[in-house]
């Protein structure tokens, strides 16, 4: 616990440095070092829990009202916090990098940056009401300030809004769960929530404890249809902004329903089925609506929408594994939802560092007018490709030992005799969310950086590409290290996921149970993979030592005038699935005699939210009488106020108290 | 003993690899006697296989490393899919719980960078080629996994080697017969499907703009191009035994009588698939994705009676 205080105390040091140093040329070079030194020394601890399964904590005595503070580490937070400070150390050294190349003062968003990750990890390892709420708007008021980065950009400030809208009415149902929970006694360190939770007299709170998360949790995790502030809040973010958006903060929406499922000892059959639907529908169509997009970074939010889906069916599948009674279902898809966190963590904040250099070397995110950048910049399009073939979920990456966990789960569940058999029927849905993500990032990287440029532009030459191109490929390592060796981290996870389970799992059977689900297997197959690849280059160079190459341009089918404005476009490419798919796939098409437009709409965001949303300023526009800016005027409310609530009082207990 | 089982595991591999070209030339030479043509020989796919080895390669300029990498990332991952097949009736080579998905999962890789290849000539006929591949495939994958989910359901088991040839499979013969069959028939409509075989993709055609799997491999050449068609055959044969996997279960037969009933059955759907190219031409665009639902509907249907 020590080092993941001194790792806190480096990284508000980083905060300092850089609004001491600001504009001084050392201020990169400084914050760098102190983030990475930071979350390098607040990893070890998470590392140590994982590894050995047993939780810390550390109270502290404060005679303040709720109790003590506790601060600890359990298996559960463990995952999330090494997704923390591994995306977080990653983010801000291609921070240093991006913002230099950028226009606006780098130095605010370093330190809310550095500011931001520390409140993070409170959020993760507070054990009590008071520092989680505590740590809970810090965290929402540092990402308000990340994605207000460029506010001079119009399109930064709607985010901005919808985002900080949005993440109130989760607060406000933060505050309703936790009164709900700590309504009996003064304790509220989580420890005391769940022996209340747990006794008989929780009966009649639980179920509305556990509706009440899926709004106030799930408005962070952007699931559907809930997910309306995360691509604009992604897209108008800096790109190592929008990494750590998707994969960490978005996530601490997944580390509040785990932890609620804690407190509660587990849910009921109702809320894992919801779970399990809600799951279903956001990997479905965070996908599809992803296909539609041209903007590279809105297309990467709508993916996030659709891993939190997957990650959701994990965690519906041990929801009700463990509500049916089938432990190996409930461990495996709680660890699924763990592993696929962390995965998507790790895959998703490498291709929005990607697409930051993308934006960075062209200026614009518009899919439609790129093209060739493999060849500017050959790093940047291997670390995105490791990173698609990783969000695909196909071997030998670390998204494919995930998905498969899930899909372990699912089937296990099919095979069971009760009602839980019938958990294998959202399966399909996950399939088809995986074949439609391999065309949709077929689209990206194709179109992004193969063939040739589809508009003339001149691209940005800079010492700072240095870093923006080296920097991800420290994630592109994790994700290789996760796919090739599943059988390091799967005993870790198997342990977190049978902790949510409520279920004792020593080390030694947790590395059993790696074993038994195929742990080393996946390992085998990969080496095996590539082996044959290696076997196959051989002898293909063999054969064409014997023959001429020759180089020519593409066959274009005797065609002789082509031009680069002909190659297929994203629009183009994902046409046949839109079509496929209809209204639902949000796209609004615009046909006349000569002109042809399409553009991708949020079916939540514009048809739904943005008309509501209209009608609560038009009436609260009528309250503004009520609001003159006169401090006289003020303190009559608040004399009424406490008027009003002392006659409630004195009326409640039936008299004035003696 | 385990040695002694590994190499009849591997030997079985080998039999599939060698006469994998051979599928493809069966169902041609059904389709040109039904047609009352003559048509090619049925060796014919060695015969081009052999000449392209020996020709040199033409790369286009626009090409990265991707394209070069398309056809050996193509390749390597039907093999290694083949060998997560219990191609012997008994186990496959690589065999664990959940192979089943990293079947399907390897098979998406390789389509993968096949696409990326593809794209990677900035030719706008490829593009096109890419975009209906994978959405065909994303619908074949869907349909492919529904059938799986019902054998899995059936034989309680998550590895290929359990569920294809199994006694459990065997039993559901006797206990519900018509779900067994639904999948069977499922699956040969997503395998003409994946396979690039009519109604779905016309193999003979060469006009660019009609051909899906064909087109996006216009630019490949010479060693490139026999690997690809030397994969897509590959794979018409992995589906195949898949298929004699459900229909036929072997398992507790001797050795060579398991291999003979595979390869019978490899051959059998050749001529299947023969037969349906001679009596239907191939489906306008838009009618496929109705065909490949159809396809994973009779899955759906089998597994609904499963967990029924």
């Amino acid at each position: 616990m020590i080092a993941l205080f001194a790792g806190l105390a480096l990284l508000v040091s980083a905060a300092v440095a850089a609004v001491v140093l600001r504009e001084h040329r050392r201020t990169a070079l400084v914050f760098a070092s102190l983030v990475v030194a930071g979350c390098a020394m607040a990893i070890v601890p998470a590392i140590g829990v994982l590894a050995s399964g047993h939780a810390v904590h550390v109270a502290f005595h404060y005679n303040l009202p709720g109790g003590d503070w506790v601060f600890g580490i359990d298996p559960l937070s463990a995952v999330f916090l090494v997704a923390l400070f591994s995306v977080g150390s990653v983010a801000a050294v291609y921070g240093t990098g991006y913002m230099a190349l950028g226009r606006t003062a780098a130095w605010p968003c370093h330190a809310v940056f550095a500011l931001e990750l520390a409140a993070l990890a409170l959020v993760l390892s507070a054990q009590a009401v008071v520092p989680f709420m505590a740590a809970w708007e810090l965290m929402a008021i540092g990402s308000l300030l990340l994605i207000l980065t460029e506010y001079r950009v119009a399109e930064a400030r709607r985010a901005g809004l919808i985002y900080i809208v949005a993440t109130h009415v989760g607060t406000l149902a933060l505050f309703a769960l936790f009164a709900l929970l700590a309504r009996t006694g003064n304790d509220w360190s989580f420890r005391a929530l769940a022996t209340a939770a747990t006794s008989p007299d929780g009966a009649d709170y639980r179920n509305a404890v556990l509706g009440l998360s899926l709004v106030a949790f799930g408005i962070k995790a952007g699931l559907f249809p809930l997910h309306f502030w995360l691509p604009p809040a992604h897209a108008a973010a800096p790109s190592h902004v929008s990494a750590l958006l998707s994969g960490v903060v978005i996530k601490i929406g997944i580390y509040g329903l785990l932890r609620v499922i804690t407190l509660l000892g587990g849910a009921p059959a109702w809320w894992g089925w919801c779970v399990l639907a809600i799951g279903l529908g956001s990997a479905v169509l965070g996908v599809l609506w992803a296909l539609a997009q041209h903007d590279i970074k809105r297309l990467l939010a709508y993916h996030s929408v659709e891993n939190i889906g997957i990650i959701l069916m994990g965690l519906g599948a041990g929801a009700l594994g463990a509500a049916y009674g089938h432990p190996l279902v409930a461990t495996l898809g709680y660890a699924a939802a763990l592993l696929h966190t962390l995965n998507h963590a790790l895959f998703k904040s490498l291709l929005f560092l990607g697409a930051g250099t993308v934006y960075r070397i062209t200026g614009t995110r518009n899919l439609e007018q790129l093209g060739g950048l493999a060849r500017a910049v050959p790093l940047t399009w291997l670390g995105f490709l490791v990173g698609s073939i990783a969000i695909i979920g196909v071997p030998p990456l670390n998204g494919f030992v995930s998905e498969w966990l899930v899909f372990q789960a699912l089937f296990r569940a099919g095979h069971a005799n009760d009602a839980l058999r019938l958990a294998i029927l959202v399966m399909p849905g996950l399939a088809l969310a995986g074949g439609l993500a391999l065309a949709c990032f077929a689209k990206v990287g194709g179109v992004v950086f193969l063939g040739t440029p589809r508009a003339p532009r001149e691209l940005t030459k800079s010492p700072q590409l240095g870093t923006l191109e080296i920097a991800p490929l420290a994630l592109a390592g994790a994700c290789a290290f996760i796919g090739l060796l599943p059988f390091v981290v799967l005993p870790a996870m198997l342990g977190a996921g049978a902790f949510v389970a409520g279920i004792q799992l020593p080390s030694v059977e947790a590395r059993a149970t790696a074993t038994m689900v195929g742990g080393t297997a996946i390992t085998i197959a990969a080496i095996t993979l590539s082996l044959l690849a290696l076997a196959i280059w051989f002898i293909s160079r063999g054969l064409r030592r014997n023959a001429p190459v020759r180089l020519s341009q593409t066959w274009s089918c005797g065609y002789a005038a082509v031009t680069a404005r002909m190659q297929y476009t994203a629009s183009s490419f994902a046409a046949p699935l839109v079509d496929l798919f209809g209204r639902l796939s949000g796209v609004r098409v615009h046909k006349g005699a000569s002109v042809f437009h399409s553009e991708p709409v949020d079916l939540v965001l514009d048809r739904a939210v943005s008309p509501w949303w209209n009608v609560i300023v038009r009436l609260a526009l009528r309250l503004r009488p009520l609001q003159q800016g006169r401090l006289s005027r003020y303190l009559v409310y608040v004399i009424g106020t406490v008027v009003a609530l002392l006659t409630y009082l004195v009326v409640r207990a039936g008299g004035v108290p003696k | 003993m385990i040695g002694a089982e590994l190499v009849q595991r591997a030997a079985a591999l080998a039999i599939v690899m060698v006469f994998a070209p051979l599928i493809p030339g069966v169902a041609s030479r059904t389709r040109s006697f039904l047609t009352a043509r003559r048509g090619p020989p049925v060796w014919q796919l060695y015969a081009d296989l052999g000449k392209l080895v020996r020709r040199g390669v033409v790369y286009s300029r626009t090409t990265t490393g991707m394209f070069r990498f398309a056809p050996i990332g193509l390749l390597a991952s039907v093999i290694l899919a083949a060998s997560m097949l219990p191609l012997d009736g008994a186990a496959a080579l690589l065999r664990f719980p959940g192979d089943v998905f990293a079947f399907v999962y390897v098979l998406a890789l390789g389509r993968f960078v096949l696409v990326l290849g593809a794209l990677d000539t900035g030719s706008s006929f490829e593009g096109m080629g890419a975009s209906r591949e994978v959405t065909f495939a994303a619908l074949v994958e869907f349909g492919l996994f529904i059938a799986l989910a019902a054998l899995s359901v059936a034989s309680r088991e998550l590895s290929l080697s359990g569920m294809l040839g199994s006694a459990e499979i065997g039993a559901t013969w006797t206990t519900s017969a018509p779900a067994i069959l639904l999948v069977i028939a499922g699956l040969f409509v997503l395998l003409l499907a994946e396979c690039s075989r009519a109604p779905v993709d016309d193999p003979t055609t060469h006009l660019e703009l009609t051909m899906i799997h064909e087109v996006i491999v216009l630019d490949h050449s010479g060693p490139d191009l026999a690997m690809i068609l030397y994969a897509s055959a590959l794979k018409l044969s992995i589906f195949g035994a898949l298929l004699v996997g459900v229909a036929v279960p072997t398992t507790g037969q001797p050795y060579a009588m398991r291999l003979g009933v595979l390869l019978a059955g490899l051959f059998t759907i050749g001529v299947f698939i023969g037969v349906v190219e001679a009596m239907m031409a191939r489906l306008r665009l838009p009618k496929v994705p109705l065909y490949i639902a159809g396809g994973s509907a009779l899955s759906a249907f089998a597994l609904i009676l499963l967990l029924r």
